[in-house]
């Protein structure tokens, strides 16, 4: 107790100094927490482009359809698929598509597109379709209704209401096929090639008219578990995936964001190892500031026979407190800033990261780990950081010491 | 009686060659057990750097130390810190206290390096301030205690380890007459008390009258040693 108080006390004895190092140091835990919240929102900005805009978590598809999107390469069994994908407790929500390159045409212009026939109703589980409408209706199941982006609708110069024409290759005969649709929708997903490329109408009548009644390129799935979809090995992967069809998570289906997210947790260690490097310097600094100050005290100690290691230890436990007040501080002003930039988010401006729009604000997310962990580490670097010092006034001489105190 | 401490041929220079300073040159000297010793001497003569080698602060030249029978020459660093803290106390010009600690907990300090419990440290803390007659100032900081009441303090926590000898390196220089013979009184009660070993290194002429030995330093050399 009595080491306890004098540690305290002597950590105390220049009030400024210590309140600087400590502001140092929670600036570090500070920074540290708000970096990491900023990773895991764009992260989740990341994974939620992905997933929850068009993609799904997980997609079940033909083996080979997703190299050049065939529309021979249709899902193997489809009933038999939906049937397991209904009956899984782990599924969210499924939409069944089919997906086919066509052309479409207005009165004015033709341009070229990727045509999904997807299910209004099992979409708004899985996808933002409905979400990203920004003038029109979204799709109500209603024969001949169609929607396409703003950049699309810009080129073909049409409004609501206006004819289209697509057409497109049947898949049972391989025979160029037409249909007439009605603009009732156009969207705004951010990304400039979803807007430019994407078509979308109704399941029924897409299959009807590429002539493939019943048959399916592929089934989008949401989950009840963000992380399931992450697992290769997850049962229902196993239990979809044979010769013909795989079923495949988004880390799979999107490697390149897989890799991205990678990097953002290494953005937070690399912030971090720099962070804690310069404070290191600084709490190296003002150990051996407070040092030089009492190396007459510590004189005296050694003369009346504290051990170097008492003595370590003494510097060491400073440091300790030190640390422990920072963390206290850094903890809660980095807690706040964490909750507010949360709901109120840090203003980034539009930028497009491989495809996913981060138009506005970036939001931060705290997480428990964030405020146990940290606080580990940077109480064990400030110790760490003491060691230097500390080693330092264990080997003071004595009679050099005590020649100060006169 | 039994030598409680034995130099032989102590020598100690500082200095590179050029400006070697010879500070004890063949110092030998054996001191008894409850002796009130004074070393004395004008400035530059050794004293300070004698007490410091008997109080294994610095290393001798040459020569050694003989503490209660042990040859402070093989003792490690933390070895030597042990010896010190159970066998030696210290009572400096400049009292040296800790300014942070209480007078009380100054006198604890060493008695915690001890591994003394919680219980017996309090009560000996009570004894020593009350030896050293500062009652009810057990809570001042060094700061809020006057020169004579810190060197009583200073010479409490020398004597709160039980120590065989102490070494006190001009203790009254910075104080009054009237506060020096005071704590002079003091030790000379403690020395026939409790039988320790007193060894001063001082240019003041009370301790002196009141030494039981005087060792005459000059130039590094003992010049005269004699017993009252």
């Amino acid at each position: 107790m009595l080491a306890f108080r004098l540690a305290f006390r002597n950590l105390f004895r220049n009030t400024r100094r210590t309140v600087l190092t400590s502001l140092l140091i929670s600036s570090a835990l500070i920074v540290l927490i708000l970096v990491d919240g900023l990773m895991l929102g764009m992260k989740d900005v990341m994974v939620g482009g992905i997933t929850h805009t068009l993609e799904g978590e997980a997609q079940v598809v033909r083996k080979g359809f997703r190299n050049n999107f065939e529309v021979e390469y249709t899902i193997d069994d489809p009933t038999e698929v939906i049937s397991q994908i209904e009956t899984s407790d782990a599924v969210a929500g499924f939409a069944p598509r089919v997906i086919v390159g066509g052309m479409i045409a207005s009165s004015y212009n033709t341009t070229g597109g990727l045509v999904y026939g997807v299910d209004a109703k099992q979409e708004l589980d899985v996808s933002r379709i409905s979400d990203a409408i920004v003038r029109g209706k979204y799709l109500s199941g209603e024969p001949r209704e169609i929607l396409i982006g703003e950049p699309m609708a810009d080129l073909l110069e049409v409004d609501l209401g206006d004819r289209l024409i697509i057409t497109a290759a049947t898949v049972d005969t391989n025979e160029i096929t037409q249909e007439l649709f009605r603009l009732s929708g156009v969207f705004e997903f951010g990304p400039e090639e979803m807007d430019k490329n994407l078509i979308f109408v109704n399941l029924d009548q897409a299959q009807d008219v590429l002539g493939m009644q019943g048959n399916l390129h592929q089934i989008a799935m949401r989950f009840v578990d963000p992380e399931d979809p992450k697992n290769p090995e997850l049962p229902l992967f196993k239990q979809l995936t044979n010769d013909k069809n795989e079923a495949l998570g988004w880390l799979d289906l999107q490697p390149s964001i897989g890799a991205l997210i990678e990097m953002s947790s290494y953005t937070t260690a690399i912030v971090g190892t720099i962070l804690f490097l310069l404070t290191s310097l600084g709490v190296i600094n003002s150990m051996f500031m407070s040092i030089y100050e009492r190396i007459y005290e510590f004189g005296v100690a050694k003369a009346i026979g504290t051990t170097p290691w008492q003595i370590m230890q003494l510097v060491l436990f400073e440091a300790l407190l030190l640390a422990l007040f920072s963390c206290v501080f850094g903890l809660t002003i980095g807690y706040l800033l964490g909750d507010y930039f949360s709901v109120n988010g840090i203003p980034m401006g539009k930028m497009e990261v491989s495809g996913i729009v981060i138009d506005g604000n970036m939001y931060t997310r705290l997480a428990l780990y964030q405020f146990i962990n940290f606080p580990v580490y940077v109480t064990l670097l400030t110790v760490a950081a003491a060691i230097y010092p500390a080693a330092f006034a264990s080997r003071i001489v004595p009679t050099e010491a005590l020649q100060r105190a006169l | 009686m039994t030598n409680v401490i034995e130099t032989r041929d102590l020598c100690r220079t500082f200095g590179s060659e050029e400006t070697e300073v010879i500070a004890l040159d063949h110092v030998s000297i054996d001191i008894e057990e409850g002796e009130f010793t004074a070393i004395i001497g004008p400035s530059g003569s050794g004293k300070t750097t004698l007490l410091h080698l008997i109080g294994g602060l610095d290393e001798p030249n040459s020569g050694s130390v003989m503490l209660s029978g042990s040859n402070i020459a093989n003792m490690n660093g933390n070895q030597l810190s042990d010896f010190r803290r159970d066998h030696i106390g210290f009572i400096f010009q400049a009292y040296n206290l800790i300014p942070v600690l209480s007078a009380e907990e100054n006198i604890e300090y060493i008695m915690l390096l001890q591994g003394v419990g919680a219980a017996e440290r309090k009560k000996r803390v009570r004894e020593m301030l009350a030896m050293v007659e500062l009652e009810g100032l057990g809570d001042r900081r060094p700061a809020h205690l006057s020169g004579g009441q810190q060197q009583r303090v200073a010479v409490a926590r020398a004597m709160a380890s039980n120590p065989d000898i102490i070494l006190a390196d001009e203790p009254t220089a910075n104080l009054d007459s009237k506060t020096g013979i005071s704590l002079l009184d003091v030790m000379r009660d403690l020395n026939q008390q409790r039988n320790m070993t007193f060894v001063f290194s001082t240019h003041d002429e009370k301790i002196m009258e009141r030494a039981t030995r005087l060792i005459h330093l000059r130039d590094g050399k003992v010049e005269l040693d004699e017993r009252k």
